[in-house]
Formats: C-alpha cells, structure tokens, sequence
C-alpha cells in the first residue's frame, strides 16, 4: 500500500490542550490506514522523523488571538513561520515555528509541509483538553486529510 | 527585544530572552552607576510535583518525575530510582547500574548537543540564532543535529523512547536491550565521537570573556569514573559528605519574586553544581581521550569562567561517548531486567548529575511503599544565588555597553549557565532599571 503522507501529532499530553496535535493525528490513524502516524513531545524530533517524506502534516496547539477550538492551516513551504503563534510551550526547548525555519535554512524541508493548528487556551500541568479543544478533532481531523488531498490548492 | 521609556526612570526590557528553556525574567537596577540589585523572576506557577507524589505508590516516581523535563527525563528517573531504592534497602546489581550510566550518557550527548549548537554557540559567532547561523554554518548546525540523533537513538534502544524514557523501573528495567540492538548504536556513535571531538576543537578557538566564579563547586564524585548515575558529594572546599547528609546541607530558601526555592549551602554560601563543578571536581575521573581534549582546549584542572562552560560540555560530549561506546563494548548481559523492590517504611536519598548538574530526590514511604513525603531538589534553583551574584558583577563592568549590546551580553551570560527553568520553574525576561 502506498503511504500518502506522515502526520505528525506534536505535544505534551499531561498540559491541557497542549496534547490536542496527538488527539488530531490518532483520530487520523484510526480513520485512515494509507498515512503513516506519530506522536512527539519534542518539535525538534520532527527535522529528523520527517526524514525524506514528501508530504507531512503536523498538528499541533496553536496560541493567536483566535477562540479555543479554531483550526488554523498553513503552508509552512510556501511562507516564513512567525514563532510567536507556534511558539514553543513548556519544556519544550524549540518551537516548531524555529525547527521549520532551521530546516528551511539547512535545505531539508519536505515538498509539502503543512501545518494544522488548533487554537489552544489551556496549558497547566496535568489538566486535560478544554471542551473547546476537545470538540474541534474531528473537524482537525479533517482538515489534516484535506490538506494532505487538496494538492494544487495550496499555492 | 523592545524598548520602552517610562517617566524618569530609563527601563530597558526584553520581551523573551530566546534560546533559554522556559520562561522568565531578569530585572537590574541600577542606583548612581552602581548595580544594586539583580533578580532572576520565576513566573511559571510552582509545580505540585512534590505534593501530588505523596500518596502515591513507590513504584511511580520514575514516571511521573521524568515529567518534570523534557530534555533531561533520564536525570529524574535515575535520581528518583536511587532514592527509592535506597528507602527500601535494595543497591541494584552492577550490570544494570551500567545500563543506567549507558542510558543517561544518552541524555547528556543529547542535552549537550542541543545547548552547544543550538543555543549557545551562535552567541559566540554573532549570529542571533540557530536558524541564521544555519543559513551561512549549515556544518555546524546538522554536526549539532548529528550527535542529538545519536543520542536519541541510544535513549531509544536503552529506554524505549528518546524523549520521556517507558523502559526505566525501580529496580532496573522493562526490558533488556538486545546485543544485536546496542551494535547497532556503534556507527552512530563512533561518529558521535569524531563529531564531539570537532565541537571541542571548535568551541576552544572561541573568544570567551574574562571572568572568575569565587562560589563553591559541588558535584558527585564516583569510583565508576566521570560522575553520572552515583556518587557522594564533594566541594571545592574540600566538604565532603554521603547524599544522605544533602538535605542538612542544603537550606531552600523561598523567595517572594519567584516561585523556585533558592538553595544555599548550610544556609550562607551560594555555590555551583553542573559542568564547571564536575569538571573542576571531577578532572581525573576523565576518560584519557576526554582529557586529551580538554588540554588541547587549553584547560586546565580547573574551570572557573562561566563562558567556558561550553568548552567543557563539549568535552563531556566527547567523555559520553567514549563511555557509551566502552559499556556496549563490555557488555555481557544481565541475568534479569530488573530487581525486586519490596517497600518498606523507611527514608531514601538520591542524587545524580543532570546535565546541568546535581539533581537531588528524598522520599519518605509507609511500610505498604505508600509515598508520606517528596523533595526534589533541581540543578537550576541551586544555580541560582550564584548565578545573580556573578551577573551582579559581570553588569557593573559593562555599565557603559550600549544598552542593546548590555543586553545582549547579559542573555548570553544568562546562556552559561544552561538554565534549564522547566526543571526550577519557568525564566526569561530581561529588565534594566535605572534610579
């Protein structure tokens, strides 16, 4: 069977809504068995999970002004990552926003990198996903597959 | 970094010193030229790790403590063990004690890296980070990205995962690694040791700036060599003392601008725990290839400058991989993954050395191996009084910097120390008050 693409769900599942990128990408490997799924604390270990795939999606808690449970899409090969949304969060030592850049200046990004974040409001230590939070993976979910299909579109 | 000017008083501030673990914030002040206070500010809530230990069953330290960090897991796993095991009066076999020194030089190879590429050597080649130094030293950084792969890889084979080990356990391991998977870590790993050799090399032709720490070194000193997984403690001073005796040493202070407690020895002297201090401690208890390379670096049996604190974890780079490499050569198995850890009521104490230095458990269990009491003790708040003291005077020589490249100077300064502040709590931003 032919892989269509890596999903990589990022964060710390014992900091609220910081595990929301792993709740995304299990929902994804329950649903579809043609894309190859894992699971991260680190943003740092996604430069060398990634590899020499063609098409990753990472999924991750993201921090704008949007309201819990927004889902945000974007094309981190087409445009410069900003830190200050994808920024990192607790013991994490670089952001994705820095490993996507680092990646970008060392030449490794893959041919298609996009990124599916959910806005995300609670961090503390040992709470689980917000209501918000929780009820927005399926539809993150879903957006992880359309962003993997909708080749073409993302210029 | 921006600058905001309020009435009066001049108040430089930063938004978020990059490149630290964590959050926070440093405040100086400054009162006719002379520097009068400086504060490291701690805002992360204070963790309840000590308080939600309690209650729980001795067994779960290991795993919920690795929790505590995200890049020194092994350092809470191994500490935790140690003093359990203690408490219930079991000293695990040799075999396994060596697959804990293997696995935790996975975590320093893997810290180190990090720290030494990522975040500190761009502030000794002007660059403002990893990313741009990327741009025009893309060597360094995949050098820097090559010896953490090496290091996850054996935090991988050894403990199950490279981040969060699953494999560890009071009394040993889950699992043993096959003979088949430790070979398998021996061309990374050579490699590994080609690569922290070039970083010794590199990071001595550095310029460092001129300075001396006057504060008592601490550090675990062992007889199986450069200090990881055991050890009693010594002192720059010529203390010396079980780990059993630490907490009668160490007073924790609360202090009101930050949720860390601050540590003091016997209650008077800041001192220093980490590279500086294992080093100057430790100098002998090198690997001879270790050792090597720090004298070609032009170090002497003792390292006192802050700055040069990336010299010397380029060093241990080289010595954890001369290690990793000499135990998977030698090993020979174990007759079993693990030892039973019956509870006992009873009291334990644990330290080993973190990569940003010594890291103290105590546990206090009922006789059912219920957890009554918790303490843990991290690298970063027993660094702290010491850190303020030395950018105290390391401010009021630069007080006439322009204030972009003061600083700059003093972010840099902060980097020395390797602050890991998810471990003490959270760190960085930088505030300068003039009166």
């Amino acid at each position: 069977m032919r892989v269509r693409a890596l999903v990589i769900g990022l964060g710390n599942p014992e900091r609220g809504d910081d595990a929301v990128g792993r709740h995304v990408a299990r929902l994804v490997a329950a649903q579809h068995v043609d894309v190859r799924v894992i699971e991260l604390d680190d943003p740092s270990e996604a430069l060398e999970a990634w590899g020499t795939a063609d098409t990753v999606v990472v999924t991750d808690a993201v921090t704008s002004d949007g309201d819990p449970g927004e889902i945000r899409v974007v094309d981190a090969t087409a445009r410069t990552l900003l830190a200050g949304s994808w920024a990192s969060r607790g013991t994490h030592a670089f952001g994705l926003a820095a490993v996507v850049e680092l990646a970008r200046a060392l030449g490794q990004l893959p041919r298609r990198l996009l990124l599916v974040g959910v806005e995300a409001k609670r961090f503390d230590h040992g709470t689980s996903m917000s209501d918000a939070v929780a009820a927005a993976v399926p539809a993150a979910a879903a957006a992880v597959l359309a962003a993997i299909e909708n080749e073409g579109e993302d210029a | 970094m921006t600058h905001k000017l309020t009435q009066g008083d001049q108040v430089l501030h930063v938004d978020t010193l990059a490149r630290v673990e964590g959050e926070g914030a440093m405040h100086v002040v400054v009162s006719d030229g002379l520097v009068t206070d400086v504060e490291l500010r701690i805002f992360e809530p204070p963790r309840f790790f000590e308080a939600f230990l309690r209650g729980r069953a001795w067994t779960e330290p290991p795993d919920i403590t690795a929790r505590i960090c995200g890049i020194c897991p092994v350092a809470y796993q191994m500490s935790s063990c140690l003093a359990i095991e203690e408490a219930c009066g079991v000293t695990i076999p040799d075999e396994l004690r060596l697959l804990r020194r293997l696995l935790y030089c996975g975590e320093w190879i893997e810290s180190h890296a990090l720290h030494v590429y990522l975040l500190h050597a761009p502030d000794f080649l002007g660059y403002p980070g990893a990313i741009e130094m990327a741009a025009e030293r893309g060597d360094l950084v995949e050098r820097g990205l090559r010896l953490k792969k090496a290091g996850n890889a054996l935090m991988t084979v050894v403990g199950g995962r490279s981040v969060h080990p699953i494999n560890v356990r009071v009394g040993g391991f889950y699992r043993l690694p096959t003979r088949h998977e430790l070979n398998g870590l021996r061309p990374a790993l050579e490699r590994a040791l080609e690569d922290a050799v070039e970083t010794v090399r590199l990071v001595a032709g550095f310029d460092f700036p001129d300075m001396r720490q006057p504060h008592e070194y601490v550090a675990l000193r062992s007889d199986h060599g450069y200090p990881l997984e055991s050890g009693s403690v010594v002192t720059s001073t010529g203390r010396a003392f079980g780990v059993a005796d630490l907490a009668t040493h160490v007073v924790e202070e609360h202090v009101a601008r930050s949720n860390a407690l601050h540590a003091r020895l016997d209650g008077v002297t800041p001192y220093v725990v980490g590279p500086l201090a294992r080093y100057t401690l430790n100098h002998d208890r090198l690997s001879p290839l270790a050792q090597e390379a720090a004298r070609d670096a032009g170090l002497g049996v003792e390292c006192r400058n802050p700055f040069q604190s990336i010299v010397v974890r380029a060093v241990e780079l080289v010595d954890a991989t001369v290690e990793a490499l000499r135990i998977i050569e030698g090993w020979d198995g174990a007759s079993a993954p693990s030892v039973d850890v019956p509870p006992r009521a009873g009291v334990g104490h644990g330290a080993t050395e973190a990569p940003r230095g010594l890291l103290y458990h105590r546990y206090e269990l009922a006789e059912d191996g219920t957890i009554l009491d918790a303490k843990i003790v991290p690298p970063t708040s027993q660094n702290q009084p010491s850190i303020e003291a030395d950018l105290r005077a390391f401010v009021q020589e630069r007080l006439d910097l322009p204030r972009d490249e003061l600083i700059r100077q003093c972010e840099q300064a902060i980097r020395n120390y390797d602050p890991c502040i998810s471990c003490a709590t959270h760190f960085l931003d930088l505030t300068v008050e003039e009166r």
